[in-house]
This record gives structure tokens, C-alpha cells and sequence, in this order.
């Protein structure tokens, strides 16, 4: 039998050749701590602040201002601008074309709609047009609604 | 392997192909088809592992319905983007008549009953596929030990579709379908002819009933199991041939695809490992400085394990920040190769020492010595190709857990059950001990058919007794891994006094696989010696895209457009002379030269190329046109006609064809890893070029169906003619010969 690609060469010899000696341990391994441990001399990391978690929202946000504008009275990208949406009713920023999905949902963005809403986009509103918008990481999605929250006046 | 000693038993005894296949449990082969749920066969163990959801019902091996009447395909190819795993549960759907819109995929677990025999037989002695009858059993059994032994679960070779596919999953479907009948004829009390599968549904004319599939599927998989599932022709295709639209792609846009490097152990908190292999193969770590990383923050255990350095830290960035810190000494190469230029030399002097008819002889036809000395014109070519690195998107990596005698491996990778085996092995393990997900392949091209990086992370995971995540950075994937090699060939042809090539004889120093791929059988040359002097190789070897088709082509369709220019000869006109034996690859040649206008003028500077290949099954004719006005060479179209005997999915299909011309494209184009003291000089993409989307050509492509039951592959077949019809292109527009690749470096 010929060296095959659906058969790699190494793989194969590995196999057919049966027993082997085994893989060798380390040469040299320097344990300076174990995973979860804090560090000796690290100061612990504290609850995050509340200041901290709007910026921590900014900062995630970056990838949603791909398609949402947050300035205040900026013009909608590919999705409607962002500042004020906490408390506002869907379709109603004007200049915007929704989704007949979105605004016929009847929902009012409260930061308990929006947790919905991010943690599965199509879930919550079937038919929305934000096909890419999922946060799937529960800290992330509530950091970036803390900042959306934050965006005011 | 140590279930191999006890093969289970099925009351399905005959030995016909089919009957094999649906009764792959005699053999531990591929379907266990109509042996139910009933306890000590496979399907009683793999119910609970691959359908454990509520109220699903698992039919055979390879498909599943739940209550809401949803039908799932357990598809063992993995996914990398050639779209196998839609693809086959396409075909698996029509043969049950499941309405599309109802089927799922799921991809097999790395378990010895989702083997694919019929992959490695493809490969290995592809003319067994269609071997007669009474040979059946002798072929079957072979290929299923080989799979057995070889731990043959496989995605390689454009073949899912036309091994798996064919062979297992359309036989699947059928008979399910069958079952399903059975058991609605029984409850119904009616014949089992009078009653059609249409939609996901079962429904019976004349006394007017009809339920969903989902109603009769617990009793179905009751059913004894059909010896022979009648399967459909052509004119009775539903979805096979048609764009059904792939299962993969809205979790693919909307970001929820999960990757081998997405991998998370459960309930683990996790922790992170960069590595640093030796610079030159062979070598060995003899001294290392870790003193300053060890103060690093996140670093949690810093490793020399010989071959490898590797730093394991609370997050990846910290690993290797902390590795970039460590500063170390190797011991010194055995190989002399120090540089590019070193490793053509060996390779020089190994043809050299072939000369005219040395070598091991691959194709011996009529007397090629002699009709090289009778020629009324001789001609003679060398042509070079570099090493190549895959340079898939995701990076290699695996995440482990060693715990309590197991493992358990997240990682991408074409050979899950040969990771599992290599990893036992490394770890002084049974491969029952350690357990394999494999989740979608961020790009697979070959890499992942080896398994040096599953074993690391296993090496790792064992070292440091808790859960680690390892990832290569995009420079150590570009400079420390396995490479498509460098290659050198010389060939001469003897034009007889009409024009017509009537002696070739090559020789050449690489030749992995497939067999066939130094050859073009196609083209009607009286006279042929094919021969293959083996030189080693400095970097470590890894099937890339096509394979050896991705260098061979190159050398083989720029040498016959030599010799049509020698000739003087149109060089469509010198190949379509030479396929009077091969009516499909001059119906595909002929498809791609009138897709081009070929023939028609051209503006100054520009030129038509063409090549004709055929690769895995498939012939695949592509035209590309450059531009060559401002000194460098700029394509504005490819044109592409292949016949693959026929498109399972021809959306899906031309997708393949589009992604190997761009892939091959850039091999052609740029693609160079060359060598400095040994070690790879390329060390990420600004100095590892892709082809860019302005630099993309307009690529049509074309299907032909020339043979529904002789089906070819889609992954790779694209590839191979593109760097050729540039090369050939090129010398249209200009005079001027390219015989090494890269191409674009011949014009800076």
C-alpha cells in the first residue's frame, strides 16, 4: 500500500506498528502555581464597580458599532442608532426601516427585554433582521447592557 | 483495536455489497440497519450516545427522528467548510423522502462504528468500488479490517460524497424509508406497496390515511432490516442535483458555529498553553531560560518537554507573552539542508543519478527510450515547486483533560478515531480511556489528517494534571508544522514529424499520493515512462489540497503546452488531438474553451492559458485569461468546466471549484516557504501571501453530468489545473516560460 492522504503516512506507521514506547514526560517542568490560585504577591481582584462594567460594556461594544451608531441623534447604520434605547418602544426612531418582525413585537427595550433579546436574537424575535447580533457570554451581554443603559442625554 | 477481537454478530448473512453495508455490524463496518434497538448489537450502545434528546428515535446508525417528526443524519465526515456534512444528509434525505426543511445533521462521535471503509477502499484501490459481485465479500472485508486497523474515521480525498455518500448514507436512507413502510403497513394492515414516503410523511391512497415518519418510528427501527434497499435512479431524484441549501451556514453567520478552538471543558476552570516547537525538524531543546517568564503574570507552569517548549498560564496572551520571554539553545540539525537551494540540489542530484530511465518506473508504455531517440523534435523541461504551508484560519490547537486514567480531546481535526489512538499511545492509555469531540474545522487542507498537535496538548495535559487549552500561534502554524513538499521534475518529449507527441518521459522525487497523479492517462501518448526517484525531505510532509495533483499538474500541463508551442500547434487544438480515447475530457475541454471565447483576439498584454486535469474522480478543464500591461501578472477571468459524474448539490459543488481555483491560486501565485539555517524563513501572512479579493479573478464554472454512477470529488479537483493555465497564460501574453513556482516572484 502506497502513502495515502486519506491514510497520513505517520499516522498510519504509528498505528499499524501497535505497541510503542510511549511519549516522553518533561524534561523540566517549573510549577509556579496552581490554575485559580491568585498569584503570591497579585493584589485579589475586587467585584467589579459599577462604572467598571459600563466600561467593560464600551469596550465589548465595539463589535456591535459595526452596524449601531450610539451618538446622540447620530444616523442609523445598518441598525438603528443606539443612544436612549433603554426604555424606548421598538420602530419607533424615526428614519429607521425595521424588520416587520421587530416592530410589530410590541416590545418595550427594558434591560430585562434586551438580556433576551441579545442572549438569542432570532429566539426572542423570529424573523429580526440582526442575524449576527448574538451574545452568548451572560457578563458580556450584561456589561454591554449597562452601557446601552448608560447612554443618556 | 482491541474490539476488533470480538466482531458482533447480525442475522444478515448475505454477502452482497449492499448487504454488507446494511449489514456493516458483521464487520463492525458502517450501518447497522434493521437490528433495532435490541440489546448486545450497537445500536443498543449508540441509542443513548447520539440520541439522547426527548423523543428521539434512532432508526439505524446513521439517522434519527424525534417526536416533532425532525429528521437527523449522524454524518461521520467531518466539516471544514467543503459542506460534506449537508451533502450527504442531502442524499441520505432523498432516498428516505424527508422534507428538507425537516433535516438536521449531527456529526458522528469518534466511535468504532462510524468507520469509513469505503474512503480508505476509494484511495486505496479505487477500482475495487466497482468490482463484481462475487468479489464482494473478499473487498469488504478487507477494506473494513484496514479501516479498522488504520482507525479509518476520514475526511480526506474528496470522497464523503461519493464513498460515504453513495455507499452508506443514500443505502441508510432507503432503507429506513423501507422500514418506516414496514412498520406503517403493519399497523395499517395494508400492503407495504400500496403505501408512499413523500415529505416526511407516509400515506396510504386508498383508504386515505397518513401520519408523519416520527409516528412510526419507534416500530421501525423494529423492522427487519432490508438485505438489499432499492435505490433510486436519476429521474427520480428529489433533492440530489438540486441547490438544497446547506445545514451549516446560519449558525455559520450568525456566529454560533462552534470550532475546535471555541472548545471550553465543562465545569473546568481553564487554562492556557503556547508552545514553542525546535526551529529545525530533528532538534532538540538543549538548554532553556525561563527565569524571567516565570515572574510573568498568569504564568501558572512553564514546560521543556524536549521537542517543545510550552508555557501554561490563566489566558492565552499571557502564555505567550510569557513564552516570548523565554530564551533557549537547540541542539544541532542532522539534516544538512540549510537553505532552499540545498534541498533542490539533493534533489538535482538525485535526478541526476536517475537520468534517462532510472528511478522506480510508475507508467512503462511502448518504448519511450526509443522514441525519444527516433524523434523528428525533442524537447526537455525542469520545473521546480516549493514547499507550501496549509495555512488554515484556525491555528492548530487541542484542549485536554488527563484526569483519573482518561482523557478527553476537543480539537479539529480530519482523524478522530487516529488522534484518539496516537494520543493513548503518547499517554500509556487504552484508546477506550480517551475520548475525542470533534467540532467543525476552521480549514482542514490535509493538516488536520495528522496528529502531532493532539499529541502535544495530550503530553501537556498530562504534565500539568488539570484542564489545558493549547494554541499554536499563527507563526508557529506557519513555521513548525508538516508541509506540502518541495518538488523537482524533468521531462522530455519526442514530437514525431505531423506534431504529435509520440514519447514522454518524466522523473520527479516526490510521489505520496494519489497514484495516479504523476500520470494524464487521458492524453493518448504511445510511448510513456513515468518514473519516481525519491529524495528526502528536510521538512516534514503533510498532504496538502490535491495533494501531489498540486504540484504534478503543474508540471505535466505546462510541459504538454510546451510541447503543443514546439509543435507550433494551438495548444487546445494539440490536447483535444490527444483524447480521442477520452470523449469526457474532451466534452470538458471543449465546455471550457467556448466558456473562454478561446481563440477570439486579445488586447496587447494579455493571454490566454489552459489546463486540463483530472483528480479524485472528477475532470476539471480551467481558461484563465492575464493581464500582463503592468509587469506583473493580473487575472481577469478563470473559467472552469468539470464533470464529476454528477453534482450531488451543484451550488455546493461549484463553491468547491471556486474555492480551489483561489486556494490554488495563491499557492500558484505567491505561495513560498522557504529555508534560512534550517529553519522556515515565513513567519505569518505579510510575508505568507494570500490572494486578495482585488487580485480575485471573475470565476465561472460549469458542471457537466457525464456519469451518474461513476461520481468524482469537489474538495480538491479544482486545484490542480490553475497554477498551469496561469503559467501557460502568462507565456501567451508574454514569451516568457515560468517553470518554477511561485509564479508572481519571476516578475518583481
Amino acid at each position: 500500500m502506497h502513502r495515502s492522504a486519506a491514510i497520513p503516512a505517520t499516522a498510519l506507521a504509528l498505528i499499524l506498528a501497535g505497541c510503542g514506547s510511549k511519549a516522553e514526560a518533561p524534561v523540566e517542568q517549573i510549577v509556579v502555581r496552581q490554575p485559580g490560585q491568585p498569584a503570591a504577591s497579585a493584589p485579589t481582584a475586587a467585584a467589579p464597580a459599577a462604572g467598571d462594567l459600563v466600561a467593560a460594556g464600551k469596550a465589548a461594544f465595539a463589535v456591535c458599532a459595526a452596524c449601531h451608531s450610539v451618538e446622540p441623534g447620530g444616523a442609523s447604520g445598518i441598525g438603528p442608532n443606539l443612544h436612549g434605547v433603554v426604555g424606548r418602544a421598538v420602530g419607533t426612531l424615526a428614519g429607521f426601516t425595521y424588520s416587520k418582525a421587530m416592530s410589530g413585537s410590541g416590545i418595550t427595550w427594558s434591560e430585562a427585554e434586551l438580556q433576551a433579546f441579545l442572549a438569542n436574537p432570532s429566539a426572542k424575535v423570529p424573523g429580526t433582521a440582526m442575524a449576527a447580533g448574538q451574545v452568548a457570554d451572560a457578563q458580556r451581554r450584561a456589561a454591554i447592557i449597562a452601557y446601552l443603559a448608560s447612554l443618556k442625554h | 483495536m482491541n474490539d476488533m477481537t470480538k466482531p458482533p454478530r447480525s442475522r444478515a448473512a448475505k454477502w452482497t455489497r449492499r448487504g454488507f453495508i446494511g449489514a456493516g455490524v458483521l464487520t463492525g463496518g458502517a450501518l447497522v440497519i434493521g437490528v433495532g434497538m435490541r440489546p448486545g448489537n450497537p445500536v443498543a450502545k449508540l441509542g443513548p450516545v447520539v440520541a439522547g434528546g426527548k423523543g428521539e428515535q434512532l432508526i439505524n446508525s446513521w439517522l434519527k427522528i424525534d417526536a416533532d417528526n425532525v429528521v437527523t443524519a449522524i454524518v461521520p465526515h467531518c466539516e471544514m467548510g467543503q459542506g460534506a456534512h449537508s451533502a450527504l444528509a442531502q442524499m441520505l434525505a432523498d432516498e428516505l423522502e424527508a422534507d428538507w426543511s425537516l433535516v438536521r445533521v449531527m456529526q458522528a462521535p469518534a466511535d468504532g462504528n462510524y468507520l469509513v471503509p469505503d474512503t480508505i477502499r476509494a484511495f486505496v484501490a479505487p477500482g475495487t468500488l466497482d468490482a463484481p459481485d462475487w468479489l464482494e465479500p473478499t473487498w469488504n472485508g478487507l477494506f473494513t479490517r484496514i479501516a479498522r486497523l488504520a482507525d479509518g474515521m476520514i475526511t480526506g480525498g474528496s470522497s464523503s460524497v461519493r464513498s460515504t455518500g453513495q455507499h452508506t448514507m443514500r443505502i441508510a436512507g432507503a432503507a429506513a424509508r423501507q422500514m418506516l413502510i414496514g412498520a406503517a403497513a403493519q399497523e395499517w394492515g395494508v400492503p407495504a406497496a400500496e403505501i408512499t414516503a413523500a415529505n416526511s410523511m407516509l400515506s396510504h391512497k386508498a383508504s386515505g390515511r397518513s401520519a408523519p415518519f416520527a409516528k412510526f418510528a419507534a416500530a421501525a427501527a423494529e423492522q427487519d432490516m432490508p438485505q438489499t434497499p432499492v435505490l433510486k435512479q436519476p429521474k427520480d431524484y428529489r433533492l440530489m442535483g438540486t441547490d438544497a441549501p446547506r445545514l451549516d451556514i446560519p449558525a455559520k453567520v450568525n456566529g454560533t458555529a462552534s470550532f475546535g478552538i471555541d472548545a471550553k471543558v465543562p465545569g473546568e476552570t481553564m487554562s492556557y498553553a503556547a508552545v514553542r516547537r525546535v526551529p529545525v525538524p530533528g532538534t532538540r531543546v538543549a538548554k532553556m531560560d525561563a527565569s524571567q517568564a516565570k515572574g510573568m503574570p498568569g504564568v501558572l507552569q512553564i514546560l521543556n518537554m524536549g521537542d517543545f517548549i510550552a508555557v501554561v498560564a490563566d489566558s492565552y496572551w499571557q502564555a505567550q507573552q510569557a513564552l516570548n520571554a523565554i530564551t533557549a539553545e537547540y541542539t544541532k540539525a542532522e539534516s544538512p539542508v540549510r537553505s532552499g537551494a540545498d534541498q533542490f540540489a539533493r534533489f538535482a542530484a538525485v535526478l541526476d543519478k536517475a537520468g534517462e530511465s532510472g528511478g522506480k518506473a510508475v507508467v512503462t508504455r511502448g518504448d519511450a527510450k526509443a522514441a525519444l531517440a527516433g524523434a523528428a523534435k525533442r524537447i526537455s523541461a525542469e520545473y521546480q515547486a516549493p514547499y507550501l504551508a496549509h495555512a488554515p484560519l484556525e491555528p492548530m490547537n487541542a484542549t485536554v483533560r488527563v484526569k483519573d486514567g482518561r482523557c478527553e480531546i476537543w480539537t479539529s481535526t480530519q482523524v478522530p478515531l487516529m488522534a484518539r489512538s496516537a494520543a493513548a499511545k503518547a499517554l500509556g492509555l487504552s484508546a477506550d480511556d480517551v475520548t475525542v469531540h470533534h467540532p467543525l474545522l476552521g480549514g482542514g487542507f490535509g493538516r488536520r489528517l495528522e496528529v502531532d498537535y493532539v499529541v502535544m496538548a495530550a503530553r501537556i495535559g498530562q504534565a500539568t494534571g488539570f484542564p489545558v487549552k493549547m494554541i499554536w500561534s499563527r507563526e508557529e502554524d506557519l513555521q513548525k508544522g508538516l508541509f506540502r513538499c518541495a518538488d523537482l521534475s524533468r521531462i522530455a518529449g519526442g514530437l514525431d514529424a505531423q506534431g504529435r507527441l509520440v514519447a514522454y518521459s518524466s522523473v520527479f522525487t516526490q510521489r505520496h499520493d494519489p497514484a495516479d497523479a504523476c500520470d494524464c492517462a487521458f492524453y493518448d501518448i504511445p510511448n510513456k515512462s513515468i518514473r519516481h526517484a525519491e529524495s528526502d525531505l528536510h521538512l516534514p510532509f503533510a498532504a496538502f489540497r490535491s495533494v501531489d495533483h498540486s504540484q504534478q499538474a503543474f508540471f505535466i500541463e505546462s510541459f504538454i503546452d510546451e510541447a503543443a508551442h514546439a509543435a507550433a500547434r494551438d495548444p487546445l487544438e494539440f490536447r483535444l488531438a490527444m483524447l480521442g480515447q477520452s470523449p469526457r475530457h474532451k466534452a470538458v475541454l471543449e465546455k471550457a474553451a467556448a466558456m473562454a471565447g478561446w481563440g477570439k483576439p486579445l488586447a496587447a498584454g494579455h493571454g490566454r492559458g489552459l489546463a486540463l486535469v483530472e483528480s479524485f474522480g472528477t475532470i476539471v478543464a480551467e481558461v484563465v485569461e492575464v493581464d500582463m500591461t503592468k509587469g506583473k501578472p493580473r487575472l481577469t477571468n478563470v473559467w472552469c468546466a468539470a464533470d464529476p459524474g454528477f453534482a450531488m448539490n451543484p451550488d455546493g459543488f461549484r463553491n468547491q471549484m471556486e474555492g480551489g481555483i483561489v486556494f490554488g491560486l495563491t499557492a500558484a501565485l505567491y505561495g513560498e516557504i522557504s529555508l534560512k539555517d534550517g529553519a522556515v524563513e515565513q513567519s505569518n501572512f505579510h510575508d505568507y501571501q494570500m490572494v486578495r479579493m482585488d487580485e480575485c479573478p471573475a470565476i465561472a464554472v460549469e458542471i457537466i453530468n457525464g456519469d451518474h454512477q461513476k461520481l468524482g470529488g469537489a474538495g480538491e479537483p479544482g486545484l490542480p489545473p490553475i497554477a498551469p493555465a496561469l503559467a501557460n497564460a502568462v507565456f501567451a501574453a508574454t514569451g516568457k516560460r515560468i517553470r518554477a513556482l511561485p509564479l508572481a516572484k519571476q516578475f518583481v
